[in-house]
């Protein structure tokens, strides 16, 4: 436990002395990077509940262009089919042309009733 | 970006899944003028009527501006009775009138006549009925 300790210490002092050898430009880079980082950290834990799982969707399908492509045809496909579906329930329910002839024809509406 | 998109899609979808609400909710004050004439007789309980039921209705209005007078009566007069019926006898209603419709003319005319002999002798019974009861 003690020899852990002690390799962690000197894993920081090696860093710690990396770091002051290292020149402006390069730290001025690793600066830069570590803000963006930094960044989108904070961006992404503001993001709301159903953009994470949203994300989380996206990354089961695989990070792959090619899965991305065929999750969103999927969806396309799946939001067509209610649309139509949908659509089809309404015509299929369309009942108005023997409603107005019930309610404005010859015959009395107790007449079609029970 | 990437969120901007997530969420134009999340909107899509909710709008898409909320459509047959959002569509069937019609408010008596929503109606045009020729909707509220024609559905007239249900303007008390129009707000309290289901939205497939309202919609069916709508449908029935379109239709409002090419009857002629005799037919925009009867519909006034009936369609009040017809919003009572339940979902099924308006079902059953409607199998009754397809199923007439297919009986030949000629034997629907008949019917036709034999309902409005009953109908004038419904109408002609309260004033005959005094009459038999007041002879001594």
């Amino acid at each position: 436990m003690k020899k852990e300790e002690l390799n962690h210490e000197n894993i920081k002092q090696l860093l710690n002395q990396s770091v002051a050898q290292l020149e402006r430009p390069t730290l001025t880079r690793l600066h830069h990077v570590r803000e963006q980082a930094m960044a989108r950290y904070t961006a992404r834990g503001a993001e709301p509940v159903y953009a994470r799982a949203g994300h989380a969707i996206w990354h089961a399908f695989g990070a792959q262009h090619k899965s991305r492509l065929w999750a969103t045809t999927l969806l396309v496909a799946i939001i067509l089919f209610s649309a139509t579906a949908y659509w089809n329930q309404i015509t299929k329910s369309d009942t108005t042309d023997v409603d107005i002839a019930i309610l404005t024809g010859d015959l009395p509406i107790h007449f079609y009733v029970d | 970006m990437y969120l901007i998109r997530h969420r134009l899609l999340t909107f899509s979808v909710v709008m898409l899944l909320f459509l047959p609400v959002i569509a069937g909710a019609q408010t008596w004050d929503n109606l045009t003028p020729v909707q509220k004439e024609a559905l007239a007789p249900l303007s008390k309980e129009w707000n309290t009527l289901q939205s497939q039921q309202q919609q069916r209705l709508i449908n029935l209005a379109k239709h409002y501006p090419q009857l002629d007078t005799v037919q925009k009566q009867r519909l006034h007069n009936r369609l009040e009775k017809w919003s009572k019926l339940t979902p099924e006898q308006r079902n059953r209603a409607r199998e009754k009138f397809q199923a007439f419709s297919k009986i030949p003319l000629e034997k629907r005319e008949q019917v036709k006549q034999m309902v409005r002999q009953q109908e004038a002798q419904k109408l002609s019974m309260p004033a005959s009925n005094p009459v038999l009861t007041n002879t001594p």
